[in-house]
């Protein structure tokens, strides 16, 4: 007892033994194999297997109805070997015709296939070899190389793996190093494209010529409808060859970009990888390592997919392998459902605000100077290497307020720095204050405090000198929640504050009684009024900043400190000390001091006139 | 060893074409009746060959065909000369004559 399949054969229907129909099977793949890139190749194909179905049909009768072994022995012996008929129609193409013959293509061409017989893993390299005619071994040498950069060298093969078949049948084998396809490399194969189609076009234009001098209106109709859909499959044919290489091209770009930066492989640029972000924004441990794995999923799946797709069309490949697409679909998926899961938990941590205030109180003085403390951070730690024009460190990311933080690495600890900002306001007592907001998100309430808690901010006062930090700092434990830290100088009225240069990037929309913009405020000394602050030292001044950057020694500039290799040289408005090497030199209003080689000098205005 | 068959081979090959248009110039044929023909000359010995190269001379314009329904297997496609093909079979007819007188002359000779 054997089993039979049912099988159609130029719409005659056979009841055929298995082993019989997979060795018909065989064999007519292996036949359209050959004819498969030769012109009419499917014509060709339809005779034969009417043929076939004809020979069958004899074999076969209402005693006898299913098709034998032996008979498909007997078809194959009668047809022959695809290997012995195939050849011929390239073997007559180079026969002298009297008539415009054109070229027909050439039956075996060379097709891309796994070569299994000299493979070291999956046969990709030997079988591209093939292809291409090269020696294998450079190609692997070369995927080797590449798996250092991000994998990207196992990625393609894995891929090259999975789209481009095996040669199994002996005539796939002969078409694996069948005919040399006069393809050396993928342009050539895009021109010979092109070419085909400006051939079929001048061909059809001479049919058109004939038509036009008479010929049957029926087998004119019948051109035209051949004539656009080969004129369109061509066009098709060269676009899918371009679309196919800008698949591949930019599956690898993207891929190089997403290990370079998810996974922190970045040798692409040098700026703050991503996976330093997610590792500050997600959770520790499950969290972090499903987000991870999400997100390179999310994106990884498709881009292995455009890779995959552009590979199949530059090469034909016409063979699907179909738990691929099905399985790439499932695991695309699964990423998506583990980034939404993270994304729903993380989201869940920003429910709730909590801001916490610390007042310091400071110790009075009429004037305080106010600047940055520079040493807060260790620049070197951040991954920024830009600096801007004047040669200063640029710790801006992004241009927006909630862009403005960064990641810092202490010997793998990393930490989250964001930029504080200052205000300055009348404060209701006579009080110097300076109150501390803390602010960040949590699950909770209680958990959201505690973060805004662990932000850590300096402030410091030496004497008359008030130095801020000018980032505040969050360990990675605590996470990136939205952390901001806004810092409040509440200045009674009747004080006066110097606000230092270095402030610039700190000072964040204070109130003044001339609304003077926050650049404009620096190296000024501002009183605080009853009506808010205003600037003592502006009269006479122009907007035009420049003037002040300049240290030379003015004597219009009423009032300058300046200590160099010269010596010191205080300018006040009633005053002047200068010590050089003329020696010491005190002035003022009323009275002047003078040491020097002469010896000790007192000069007062009121000796003067007496 | 000189493998004949091969020559052998290639010699029918090259008349095949020539043998296609002559059967067909008796009278339109389908490719089982073209392919009896052929055997029975033992010109033809496998019938793969034939199918590329009826393509093929229908491609060229030699060739062209109508289908009819069988009534014991699936429609056929008969094949007949076209007007270029009458042409180039006599074309082709002279030089064959042509060719076997030369042979000829140079086989006996060297006899």
């Amino acid at each position: 007892m054997n089993k039979t399949v049912t099988i159609n054969i130029s719409g005659i229907i056979f009841h055929i033994e298995e082993d019989a129909y997979d060795k018909l099977s065989k064999y007519l793949s292996t036949i359209k194999g050959y004819f498969s890139n030769a012109d009419g190749g499917n014509e060709i194909m339809s005779d034969i297997e009417a043929r076939i179905a004809e020979m069958l049909q004899s074999k076969t009768s209402a005693v006898k109805q299913v098709v034998l072994m032996s008979d498909v022995d007997y078809v194959m012996e009668s047809m022959g070997k695809p290997e012995e008929f195939a050849g011929d129609t390239q073997d007559n193409t180079s026969g002298t015709h009297g008539y415009d013959v054109e070229p027909e293509e050439k039956s075996v061409k060379r097709k891309l296939y796994r070569d299994g017989d000299s493979k070291v893993l999956g046969g990709v390299c030997s079988g591209i070899g093939n292809y291409f005619d090269f020696d294998a071994v450079w190609l692997r040498i070369a995927l080797l190389l590449l798996f250092f950069f991000a994998g990207t060298g196992l990625l393609l093969y894995i891929i090259l793996w999975i789209a481009i078949p095996e040669a199994k049948t002996t005539a796939e084998k002969l078409a694996m190093k069948g005919e040399k396809a006069d393809i050396n490399n993928i342009s050539k194969a895009v021109k010979e494209e092109a070419e085909h189609l400006k051939k079929r076009m001048e061909k059809y234009g001479k049919e058109f010529q004939n038509m036009a001098s008479g010929s049957a209106p029926r087998n004119a109709a019948e051109k035209t409808v051949d004539f656009v859909s080969d004129v369109l499959i061509n066009i098709g044919r060269v676009l899918l060859k371009v679309l196919g290489i800008c698949l591949v091209i930019f599956g690898v770009i993207f891929f190089l970009g997403l290990s370079g930066s998810v996974f922190g492989l970045s040798f692409l640029s040098d700026s703050t990888n991503g996976s330093d972000w997610i590792d500050m924004l997600l959770m520790d441990g499950k969290d972090f390592y499903l987000g991870l794995t999400g997100i390179a999923i999310f994106v990884g799946i498709p881009i292995i997919m455009m890779i995959y797709a552009g590979v199949k069309i530059l090469f034909k490949i016409r063979y699907t392998n179909r738990w691929v697409n099905l399985s790439a679909g499932i695991v695309w998926l699964v990423g998506f459902l583990m980034l939404f899961y993270v994304g729903v938990r993380t989201g869940g941590d920003f429910n709730k605000t909590a801001k916490v205030r610390e007042t310091i109180t400071i110790k009075p003085y009429e004037t305080l100077y106010l600047r940055m403390h520079e040493t807060a951070i260790n620049y070197d730690e951040l991954n920024i290497s830009d600096r801007d024009e004047e040669g200063e460190r640029n710790f801006r990311i992004g241009n927006g307020r909630n862009n403005d933080y960064m990641i810092g690495n202490n010997k793998g600890r990393k930490y989250l720095l964001g930029h504080a900002q200052l205000n300055i306001i009348k404060s209701q007592t006579d009080k110097i204050e300076v109150v501390i907001v803390k602010e960040a998100k949590g699950n909770d309430k209680r958990k959201a405090s505690e973060r805004a808690k662990n932000i850590s901010y300096m402030i410091s006062q030496t004497d008359s000198i008030l130095e801020f930090d000018n980032l505040f700092k969050v360990a990675n434990a605590d996470k990136f929640r939205a952390q901001d830290i806004s810092v409040i100088l509440k200045l009674p009225v009747g004080k006066t504050v110097y606000l230092d240069k270095s402030l610039e990037n700190v000072m964040y929309d204070i109130e003044n009684v001339t609304n003077t913009y926050d650049g404009n405020m620096i190296r000024r000394r501002w009183t605080m009024t009853a009506n808010g602050l205003k600037c003592v030292d502006c009269e006479g001044l122009d907007e035009d900043d420049e003037t002040y950057d300049d240290y030379s020694t003015n004597e219009e500039s009423e009032e300058q400190v300046k200590i160099n290799v010269n010596g010191v040289n205080i300018n006040a408005k009633d005053a002047q000390i200068k010590v050089d090497s003329n020696g010491v030199n005190i002035n003022s209003k009323e009275s002047k001091l003078t040491i020097d080689e002469n010896g000790i000098h007192v000069d007062t205005k009121k000796q003067k006139r007496k | 060893m000189v493998n004949s068959e091969n020559t052998k081979a290639q010699m029918r090959k090259g008349v095949l074409e020539l043998c296609i248009l002559s059967i067909l110039s008796q009278g339109d044929a389908y490719p089982t009746e073209i392919i009896e023909k052929l055997k029975e000359t033992k010109l033809v010995v496998v019938e793969g060959t034939l199918y590329p190269l009826l393509t093929r001379l229908k491609n060229t314009g030699l060739l062209t065909y109508r289908w009819e329904e069988s009534t014991s297997g699936p429609p056929r496609k008969y094949y007949m000369l076209t007007e270029i093909g009458t042409t180039y079979l006599k074309e082709l007819h002279l030089s064959w004559y042509e060719l076997v007188d030369a042979v000829n002359k140079t086989i006996n000779k060297q006899d």
